[in-house]
């Protein structure tokens, strides 16, 4: 009888594991996708030792010796964890992908601007060696860029701990091996125990994610903008005040500036030149986008930010100081109902309050020191919820 | 009290014995699951779910504009005046637009002609500018072209034609148009062209009825709001006669019933078929179609007994309806000047009695008057000659369907066939469209410039609020270009009214500022021009001898009347109009032939029963106080060109229709029924036509209200008495909502539904689904039966979530996914909501709607999706409102008293740093309501109206004996019964 019971609680519990598999096999997938690829440029036509022969140039193993630093040196391939300006190789590829060879060549033997003339110092390259490395980059725009290896450490640990777990369950049952009961069921406990921990934390980052510091298409600081050049967030983001969203600035409100403003001090000319680009073909920037809540939760900049009083940095973090925009903070609801908690409402300055009389009572006779946003219903369902 | 009261028992007998209904679709939908099952599929979900959901983890793109236009400002919506106008529906509106996309439309609160409510018609015509089968370039045949082929080609054969003396007719709707008028009389010059107006449902008799009595064929207006008794004949001047929605604000104004405002009218409705207008009359004589021309004859001898006019010898009509017309004539007497008879038939000679009886009551003048005459209704039959004449050369179908709605369908179908060239001007494809050679795509009307001059001297604009979706071009634009008029239509309008009205005005200094102000009003109202009309009695003799000696009906009498919602034929292209049920019978979807129940009980027929009539089948109905020889169908059903497969329902009326001595006859006498043996699928929408004994609607009379303005709703002090609680009271510090309904001025017209379905993003579920009580409508007008079957009183409420302190629903939900905001609002949670539908189960009030299927689309899984109206494609997901979600399958929802609308007024308020003010923040349903019966405030605030309104003694709650102590509250249904 015992020994029925036990199989059976043991199969369950089997059961349940093989369940959980697949869970958190998808839990994991996001880390080891990636955007996909932009659409397709140009047809590339060369012959795959032209491509190398190019590659070999611009990775910096061609010419053997050289007074001059190799291409990838500045750049890179894929976006590194430092901060660089330089413009990528892939963004040279597509930037050119449509010019000739030639075209290619005065760019690079003929600085554009300050910042690149000071790096292209020296450069002794044969119109050849141009040739073959435009073939590359003509290449590179087509195929893009090789994706990094997906980090797998966390299935990996996840895999060596159900096998670990599997091991310690099979001898408690059937092997029997080790003498002392208790270490296997230790490590099962342990095992399983931690499992469910990598589980829980995957499932809570669910459709959150902060952290997330995308590339963007141009290399647009917020630290140049707003600290070095003193611009005010709403310059661009003009209708926070007013409007649900804090609108993202058109084209043409970048040009009131880069109409002058062609060169970087960091970036050069390159960067600039894409939103000039952008302006002359008449088309809009397609950034990526950070801080994005799910469609059923309607966020009004207006409200926080125009009727609140709030500060931006409030919710997204010290931009100012931002060179590549970084979510802060991770949008839960949570940590949107503790702000409503301790924030207080500007509740003797707007006459919109006037109406809640007990509570302007109880401020006069001290009951309360101050109205905080829960106490007028921020925390209602429908507030955010409809 | 209610007691004495016997409110009349649902008709039981004549539903279906066997609920043929259902068989197969039910179990289509169940299928044996057992418990192992369900984990199976639960975990192959759950996989594929996880799949779906984690594979592709999306990268969000925010793409701002190239040049952002100064008038958009993305999250916020901007308004624009603009006009609608279709057959008999005009209204001035305004059209919200969010980020380019006209979502809703509004009335226009500066108008003169229709400042409160709309129709529903004109609510769900935003779904129609969105509608997938509109045509998106010219083709010619069936092979698309381009616009300057289309244009060379017809201009080319125009001219030969024109020039070979063959006939050009061009067939419109009735213009009201000003400039296209214009345009149109140059268009015909120029290529020497005939232009005639067609009306599917003409009222060219009343026109000719007036050039006969009063030398004019204006159509005069009705001043509904300076009657004290209103006399109608058949005629369904709330639901679709002339101008229904100017008429229901009219009409409501003097049912309004306040203390200070006590001067209740009196309404007599004399007709077969159970009319909207008819649920509404304070007394509703029963008659048969066929005895219309006698009973005007009879009012008008009777009345002309104590006037002095000659009498006519007529046989009068049956003892039971003569009885009941001494009160009408004695009232009638006794407000001279003060009243209006109208009668609903196109009939001449009838209007010339009815004329004839209005002068002999000093009508005319007073609550008849030739000022601002209607321009609308100007079509005729002298078009069908033109047409059918051999020599036709070309006819140019501009956005009118005579094939669908002219009895003479065939004969015009030849005619179009055989003519060398035709061409189709219009939005969407339909039955004659699709016979024309040529097929113009035309844009919606808010993709367009126009103006309207509804009533004389009250002209409006109509605006373009969007791009014009597809390669389309506006009528106006077409008749420029072949005119090789170089002018813009925009450009030509512009300069009719620099012409015309500029000089008219004096606010304005210049001509551009003059169209601006006219841009922002929507309307221009001119100088009133008073005409006198003189009175001749001459034509009524003649017309009451043609009326008396009316050969009576053998068997029985067919009467045509205008879908409220479908219109002359539009509403079908329209899935929200055929969802919204009849707010009569209750049926949505599909049209069936009314019969009383007498009738019904001696041929056996049941509901569904489909029977034969004439050339046509069509499925029985049997509706309480239809007459007992008279059978009513509504027009605008069956449409088949143009509506997508799935949701043609209903049959095709119009061939029924006759044309006699050139007038449109909408009656058809000497039918006979026939049953087929067949069943038809009728989507009923009430379950109960009864109250089963509970004061849901508490009604009284006239002269009970005015000894005791709480009579019918004694019992309210009576369990307010009993509202005692142990629990502490809630308290709503700021705001606390509440809406107010006036039972009294509702007349059920339904704009409210669909005014809501607009608002909301409410699905449409189709007929099967509707059928099956399974409607996502978040308001529903419940209409009761009390007394005789013969002639029942209707008693109406409309019915939303009652948001009540003590919500039933909210204590049972395992997730509290919904439950009671600090403003009083019962909020439900969609992303919250797992869908144990215990809320639903709780709710007295059965408001909670469910997802059972993924209607919207807004599930992850996309064979999920359920669209039999297909308007879930990306084209009409447009017109969502984004500001409320879109419910996926699953969740239930139920109204949310607008929350999108209170949190942006709020927000407003906020940033101006005032209180709110009281009337400033509308729901949908309050705004579109052309009865201003609903009415929606802050009850914290005692001075706010609906807090008013809430200390009233006509007011109580939906039962409110369960203590649920709802935030709606309603207003006794008080009937002038004499």
């Amino acid at each position: 009888m015992k020994r029925n019971c036990c199989c059976e609680g043991i199969g369950l519990i089997l059961r349940f594991y093989i369940f959980l598999i697949p869970f958190t096999f998808f839990f994991n997938l996001p880390l080891t996708c990636y955007s996909e690829t932009e659409d397709v440029i140009i047809e590339s036509g060369f012959s795959k030792d032209e491509i190398n022969r190019g590659k070999r140039f611009f990775m910096g193993l061609l010419p053997f010796e050289r007074n001059h630093e190799a291409c990838i040196s500045c750049h890179y391939m894929v976006s590194p964890d430092t901060l660089n300006w330089n413009p990528s190789a892939i963004d040279i590829a597509r930037k050119y992908a449509g010019r000739d060879s030639a075209a290619f060549h005065r760019a690079v033997m003929q600085p554009s601007g300050n910042l690149m003339a000071a790096s292209h110092q020296n450069f002794e390259i044969s119109e050849e060696d141009v040739y073959y490395m435009k073939v590359y980059l003509d290449n590179l725009a087509v195929t893009g860029v090789e994706p990094m290896k997906p980090s797998i450490n966390r299935i990996l640990i996840f895999l060596f701990l159900g096998v670990l777990l599997t091991w310690a369950l099979l001898d408690l049952l059937i092997f029997k091996k080790v003498k002392i009961k208790a270490i296997p069921i230790l490590i099962f406990v342990a095992a399983f125990g931690f499992q469910l921990f990598m589980l829980f934390n995957e499932s809570v980052l669910l459709g959150r994610s902060p952290g997330y510091q995308p590339d963007q298409p141009i290399k647009f600081s917020h630290q140049v903008h707003v600290t070095e050049n003193q611009i005010d967030c709403m310059y661009c983001h003009h209708t926070v005040t007013t409007s649900q969203t804090a609108n993202i600035p058109s084209t043409n409100l970048c040009m009131n500036c880069h109409i002058v403003v062609r060169e970087g001090t960091r970036s050069g000319r390159f960067e600039i030149d894409k939103i000039v680009q952008a302006y002359e073909e008449e088309r809009s920037v397609e950034w990526i986008r950070i801080h994005d809540l799910p469609d059923h939760v309607f966020f009004s900049h207006a409200q926080h930010v125009g009727a609140g009083k709030l500060d931006c940095m409030q919710c997204h973090g010290d931009v100012e100081n931002m060179h590549v925009v970084k979510q802060v903070n991770d949008l839960s609801m949570g940590w949107c109902l503790d702000c409503h908690r301790t924030t207080k409402v500007d509740f003797i300055e707007n006459d919109y309050y006037s109406i809640f009389e007990a509570f302007h009572i109880d401020l006069e006779a001290g009951v309360r020191d101050s109205i905080f946003a829960v106490n007028i219903g921020a925390n209602n369902c429908s507030s955010c919820h409809y | 009290m209610s007691d004495e009261k016997k409110y009349w028992e649902l008709l039981n007998e004549f539903e279906p014995l066997d609920d043929a209904r259902f068989k197969g679709k039910r179990e289509a939908v169940s299928s044996p699951t057992s418990r192992r099952n369900f984990l199976k599929v639960l975990g192959l979900g759950a996989t594929s779910a996880a799949l779906v959901a984690s594979c592709k983890s999306p990268v969000e793109k925010a793409i701002p504009y190239f040049i952002k236009p100064d008038e958009i400002t993305p999250g916020k919506a901007v308004y624009y005046a603009s006009s609608y106008f279709n057959q008999n529906e005009f209204c001035n509106v305004i059209v919200k637009v969010r980020d380019n996309r006209p979502i809703k439309l509004e009335p226009n609160p500066k108008s003169v002609i229709t400042p409160y409510g709309t129709s529903g018609r004109v609510q769900a015509s935003v779904m129609d500018v969105y509608n997938v089968n509109r045509y998106r370039s010219p083709v010619r045949n069936d092979e698309t072209i381009v616009w300057d082929e289309a244009d060379n080609e017809i201009i080319t054969q125009l001219k030969e034609l024109s020039g070979s003396g063959r006939t050009v007719v061009l067939i419109t709707p009735t213009i009201i148009s000003p400039s296209t008028k214009k345009l149109i009389g140059e268009f015909t010059q120029s290529f020497n062209a005939e232009w005639h107006q067609y009306d599917p449902i003409p009222m060219d008799g009343y026109r000719e009825a007036n050039r006969r009595s009063f030398g004019t064929e204006e159509l005069p207006e009705y001043h509904f709001e300076n009657a004290d008794c209103i006399v109608s004949v058949g005629c369904d001047f709330l639901g679709t006669w002339l101008s229904p929605v100017e008429f229901t604000s009219q009409y409501s104004s003097r049912r309004a019933l306040f203390e200070e405002n006590p001067g209740l009218n009196k309404h007599y409705q004399i007709e077969a078929g159970m009319s909207l207008t008819g649920t509404n009359a304070d007394t509703r004589i029963r008659a048969d179609r066929a005895e219309y021309g006698k009973i005007l004859v009879h009012l008008y001898n009777q009345l002309g007994s104590q006037n002095g006019a000659t009498q006519i010898e007529a046989t009068p009509p049956p003892q039971e309806v003569t009885e009941k017309l001494k009160n009408v004539i004695n009232d009638l007497q006794a407000n001279r000047g003060r009243s209006i008879v109208v009668c609903g038939d196109n009939n001449p000679d009838y209007q010339v009695i009815v004329n004839s009886i209005n002068q002999m009551l000093g009508n005319i003048g007073e609550t008849i008057q030739f000022n601002r005459t209607y321009n609308h209704f100007r079509g005729n039959e002298n078009w069908l000659e033109a047409l059918l004449d051999q020599n036709l050369g070309a006819v140019i179908v501009w956005d009118t369907n005579p094939v669908y709605s002219h009895p003479m369908s065939d004969q015009i179908r030849a005619a179009i066939e055989r003519a060398p060239l035709s061409v189709a001007i219009t939005a969407q494809p339909d039955e004659t469209s699709e016979l024309c050679k040529y097929k113009l795509p035309a844009p919606g009307y808010l993709e367009c410039w126009d103006d309207a001059e509804y009533k004389k001297g009250v002209v409006s604009v109509l605006q373009p609020t969007l791009h014009k979706l597809f390669n389309s071009r506006q009528a106006q634009e077409v008749l420029l270009t072949w005119m090789a008029n170089p002018l813009s239509w925009q450009d030509y309008i512009r300069e009719n009214w620099t012409s015309v009205y500029f000089t008219e005005q004096a606010a304005n200094a210049s001509s551009s500022d003059f169209w601006i102000e006219t841009l922002r009003n929507g309307e221009l109202v001119l100088n009133n021009t008073a005409a006198s009309v003189s009175y001749n009695e001459s034509a009524t003799a003649g017309a009451l001898q043609t009326a008396a000696s009316e050969q009576a009906s053998e068997g029985f009498t067919l009467e045509l009347t205008e879908g409220i919602h479908t219109g002359t034929g539009h509403g079908p292209l329209n899935p929200w109009l055929q969802e919204c049920p009849d707010p009569v019978t209750r049926i949505a979807w599909g049209n069936y032939a009314s019969i009383a129940p007498a009738a019904a009980r001696r041929l056996s027929i049941k509901n569904g029963d489909v029977i034969q009539l004439g050339n046509l089948q069509i499925p029985a109905f049997v509706q309480p106080g239809q007459a007992d020889s008279t059978i009513s169908i509504a027009l605008g059903y069956g449409r088949t060109t143009g509506v997508a497969e799935e949701i043609r329902t209903g049959v095709n009326a119009y061939p029924l229709s006759r044309v006699e001595s050139n007038y449109r006859r909408l009656t058809v006498p000497n039918l006979n029924i026939e049953p087929t043996g067949q069943t038809e699928l009728l989507a009923l929408i009430q379950g109960h036509q009864s109250m089963e004994g509970r004061a849901i609607v508490r009604d009284a009379t006239y002269e009970e209200w005015k000894e005791n303005p709480a009579a019918g709703n004694e019992m309210h002090e009576e369990i307010q008495k009993h509202h005692t609680t142990l629990y502490p009271k809630t308290i709503y510090p700021g705001h606390k909502w509440g809406m107010a309904i006036d039972l009294n001025t509702c007349t059920g017209c339904s704009a409210c539904v669909l005014a809501c379905n607009t608002e909301n993003n409410i699905p449409v579920v189709g007929k099967i689904e509707a059928s099956r009580h399974h409607e996502m409508q978040w308001i529903r007008i419940d209409r009761y039966y009390k007394g005789d079957e013969n002639n029942p009183e209707v008693l109406r409420q409309p019915v939303m979530c009652q948001h009540c302190d003590q919500a039933p629903c909210e204590n049972v939900c395992p997730v509290a996914a919904t439950n009671q905001s600090s403003e009083g609002l019962n909020q439900m949670v969609y992303n919250r909501c797992i869908g144990t539908r215990y809320c639903n189960n709780n709710c007295p009030y059965k408001v909670r709607r469910f997802n059972w299927l993924d209607y919207t689309g807004a599930d992850a899984i996309p064979n999920n999706r359920f669209d039999p109206a297909n308007v879930t494609v990306d084209l009409s997901r447009m017109r969502h409102n984004p500001d409320v979600t879109v419910r996926a399958k699953g969740v239930i929802e139920k109204c949310s008293f607008c929350i999108q609308r209170i949190q942006e007024k709020k927000l407003d308020a906020k940033l101006e740093g005032r209180p709110m003010e009281d009337g400033e923040l509308q729901t949908a349903c309050q705004q579109a309501c052309p009865a201003n019966a609903i009415v929606f405030g802050d009850l914290n605030d005692p001075e706010s109206r609906v807090s008013k309104l809430m200390k009233n003694p006509r007011n109580y709650h939906l039962l409110e004996e369960l203590h649920t102590l709802p935030a709606v509250g309603y207003l006794t249904k008080i009937k002038n019964k004499s």
